[in-house]
């Protein structure tokens, strides 16, 4: 009996070892906040969570599933690494980080971080693949554009050191390093360093990897994105205009978090409320015919050719015997 | 070919300065010639301005082998004007040239006698005395006119000077009074500095050479330590800084370094000089160590002191101003970039990447309008190319649909919906010619990519089908 209680005595001891030197909370108080979490967004089944309690430190995404799975949310002194598969994924992978700084900007509404610019460090080779961030295009996802410094440094190294230095800081809400494919220069030491960073100044990095393959970092969750159709306009009747294209929708996947089973869902994202709410299947477009909202005439595609002879001078009335 | 310097073996010979090359080796046969290089003449001589910076900021040139150092002021830092003068001529004479030099109350009289009399101080009382033997060449005029003057026996300025000055203007000019006052001093002569005059600086000159980095460092954190005072006096910060470091061998090197907001803490202050070490490490040769540092302050503007107020929300602003200086040091001052929107449709144009280090600066006068909102438009995406890629389509709908597939880098995509056209023309009173209108589609393909394409130009005008372009990217 003595010698039982004495073992777990020794495996408690050695598991709060082990959250510190992971950076997480004691196990035993963890397990009591993960519980009353975890049984919220279940009673409010498969839905828009509708708030969570505002933790400091943490960054919920307001989608129950994936705050279960987040223990709350993002930590906001913490790597968190968001993946695209390739490059032509860009765009979705740059708006999933956006707007969880928008998502940011919004929760910290009347504190000092809410002033606080974001820093974007871009990687010369994925913004001259990616494209440059848009200012117009940024405060249309629910940014502040005056909030938004972009670098965009020669080098890798010198891509860290900003990135470093801006979380040294402190004066950026969160910093988005942008990187390209794996390069060899960033590791698991250099990512561990920056965690760490992170961890010390209290800010979120966000590591935005471009087109590259699942390596071993210190981001404490990984996301992949991919692109997803977009739901339909909504009408104010309640039905949705056919063949337009709504808010943005991205196809999350949680490649590594502390629940061992990847978690894959499907979140838009509304840019005026700026809140992620998940998207269902019977809500995917599905239009083999309709094609287009477009206020063009719908006629036969023709290519390389105009489609009739033009007309020479002003036509006042066509023939009606030709 | 000519000879057009000579050193003091050739003049001893009795070579001259004119003469032709074939001549003179004629009389020599072992003469080295050396063809010359006004480009490198002019560098030694800049080089040596800048190391004469030690004496006064005021340094010009002048023509090809001399200097203006306007000591007003600085004479008593080095014992006196006899002091000041040994020293440079020492100084320089040990640096291996042949150096002469004066000191008097005009530029003119002292390039007269440091170039015709011998290396002396001129004083103000005997100026015209020590002009009076001089040839009339020392007083920087045309050949012409010294050949004129000679030919009429005025050989030497004193016959100027006791001679009417009405003939002398009618015959010579005007140029040659203008001369002959400035020569005593009767006419002001300014002298251009070569480099704008720092409006506060502080140096420090060391028994010893320094070479390490961080001695380098804590001396220029000294020296914003007692620029601080004067900064304060003044109600000012500095925007603009540079560090001098004279090497003991005589180079002289500057490092500047700018500031976002108005600076006054040594410590903001030498860590600049920290980041910039950082990024010129290589290019400083620190060779025996550097004997002489400055700091001069460039450029100011007016500190507005400001509170801190108890949540700390001003050391927020005050870091995030240290961090863009502190990356403007290291990287360079385009690398962090801020926005500013402007009034107008075309999407490129209505943003302007501006420097953060500006962008505090402005922001800290003005409030910033949106100035995107002034039309309706539809969504803009949130990556867009710097340069619009073209892209090839498979079948459009004419005469203003969308395509229904295009490739892209290769990859074909099948287009599944689009929202458009929205139709942007050029800004006619921006062209210089005319550009085609755009027709701009929000494209999404049947992965879920959304694209921003753009048609450029219509259907049927010309005689050829208009291009489509990739120009960004949506979320």
């Amino acid at each position: 009996m003595a010698e039982a209680a004495v073992a777990r005595e020794t495996l408690f001891a050695l598991r709060e070892t082990i959250a510190r030197l992971e950076g997480r909370p004691i196990p035993a108080l963890a397990a009591a906040a993960h519980e009353t979490l975890a049984d919220k967004p279940a009673r409010q089944a498969a839905g828009i969570a509708k708030s969570l309690p505002e933790q400091t430190g943490f960054l919920p995404i307001g989608v129950g599933e994936l705050d279960t799975a987040l223990q709350g949310g993002l930590p906001l002194d913490a790597l968190t690494e968001i993946r695209s598969l390739g490059l032509r994924d860009a765009g979705a992978a740059s708006g999933f980080a956006l707007a969880l700084a928008a998502r940011l900007h919004a929760q910290a509404s009347d504190t000092v971080a809410a002033k606080s610019p974001v820093l974007w460090i871009g990687d010369t080779v994925a913004t001259m693949e990616a494209g440059l961030p848009y200012a117009i295009g940024i405060s249309d996802f629910g940014l502040e554009p005056q909030a938004f410094l972009q670098a965009s440094p020669r080098k890798l190294d010198d891509a860290l050191w900003v990135a470093e230095a801006a979380l040294g800081s402190a004066a950026f809400a969160v910093v988005i390093l942008e990187v390209r494919g794996n390069p060899a220069r960033f590791g698991l030491t250099e990512s561990r360093r920056l965690a760490l960073r992170a961890k010390a100044a209290g800010r979120p990095l966000f590591l935005l990897r471009q087109g590259g393959e699942e390596e071993a970092s210190s981001a404490l969750f990984r996301f992949s994105v991919e692109p997803a159709p977009a739901p339909a306009r909504p009408l104010p009747d309640g039905s949705v205009l056919g063949g337009s294209i709504g808010h943005p929708a991205f196809r999350l996947t949680l490649e590594k978090s502390r629940n061992p089973a990847p978690l894959s869902i499907t979140l838009e994202w509304n840019a005026h409320d700026r809140r992620f709410a998940p998207v269902l299947d019977t809500q995917r477009p599905a239009f083999p015919g309709a094609h287009a909202a477009h206020s063009g005439a719908d006629l036969p595609a023709s290519a390389d050719r105009p489609h009739r002879a033009q007309a020479l001078g002003s036509v006042l009335a066509f023939d009606r015997q030709a | 070919m000519r000879l057009t310097a000579l050193n003091e073996r050739a003049e001893m010979i009795g070579l001259k300065q004119g003469q032709g090359v074939a001549e003179a080796k004629a009389i020599c046969p072992e003469l080295d010639v050396i063809e010359e290089d006004p480009a490198a003449d002019r560098k030694l001589l800049e080089a040596i301005a800048d190391w004469c910076d030690r004496y006064t900021p005021l340094v010009a040139i002048d023509g090809k082998d001399g200097l203006f150092l306007d000591i007003t002021g600085c004479a008593h830092l080095f014992g006196g004007e006899e002091a000041l003068l040994e020293d440079i001529l020492i100084r320089i004479s040990r640096l291996g040239f042949d150096v002469r030099g004066a000191i008097s109350s005009a530029p003119g009289l002292s390039w007269a006698v440091a170039r015709f009399d011998e290396s002396r101080i001129v004083p103000p009382e005997a100026m015209e005395e020590a002009l009076a033997s001089l040839p009339v060449a020392c007083l920087r005029l045309g050949e012409e006119t010294v050949a004129a003057l000679r030919k009429m026996g005025l050989k030497q300025v004193g016959d100027l000077l006791s001679a009417p000055r009405a003939p002398l203007a009618r015959r010579f000019g005007a140029q040659l009074l203008l001369r002959l006052d400035q020569a005593v001093g009767l006419v002001e002569e300014p002298i251009s500095p070569r480099r704008p005059v720092a409006q506060l600086s502080a140096e420090r000159r060391l028994a010893e050479p320094v070479q390490a980095e961080e001695d380098i460092l804590q001396l220029a954190r000294q020296l914003a330590e007692s620029l601080k005072l004067g900064l304060e006096a003044r109600g000012i910060g500095g925007r603009s800084f540079e560090l001098l470091l004279f090497r003991v061998d005589g180079e002289v090197f500057r490092i500047a370094a700018g500031a976002s907001q108005p600076l006054r803490e040594p410590s903001r202050i030498a860590s600049l000089f920290a980041e910039r070490f950082g990024a010129i490490h290589d290019d400083l040769d620190v060779g025996y160590g550097f004997e002489i540092i400055r700091l001069n302050v460039l450029q100011h503007a007016p500190f507005d002191a400001m509170q801190g107020d108890f949540v700390g929300e001003d050391r927020q602003e005050g870091s995030l101003a240290a961090f863009v200086d502190r990356v403007a040091a290291r990287l360079g001052p385009d690398c962090l970039q801020g926005f500013e929107l402007r009034q107008s449709h075309i999407p490129e144009r209505a943003v302007r990447p501006i420097p953060a280090m500006g962008l505090l600066a402005s922001r800290r006068r003005t409030g910033q309008e949106d100035a995107g909102s002034g039309f309706f438009r539809s969504e803009r995406p949130l990556r867009l190319f710097r340069m619009p890629e073209l892209v090839e389509t498979i079948a459009a709908e004419v005469p203003e649909g969308p395509p229904r597939q295009f490739r892209w880098r290769r990859v074909m995509h099948r287009v599944s919906r689009a929202e458009g056209p929205e139709r942007l023309s050029a800004e006619w009173w921006v062209e210089e010619k005319e550009e085609p209108v755009r027709d701009y589609f929000q494209i999404e393909d049947e992965e879920g990519h959304r694209f921003w394409l753009f048609r450029k130009g219509l259907y049927g005008r010309g005689g050829t089908t208009p291009d489509w372009y990739m120009h960004g990217v949506f979320a």
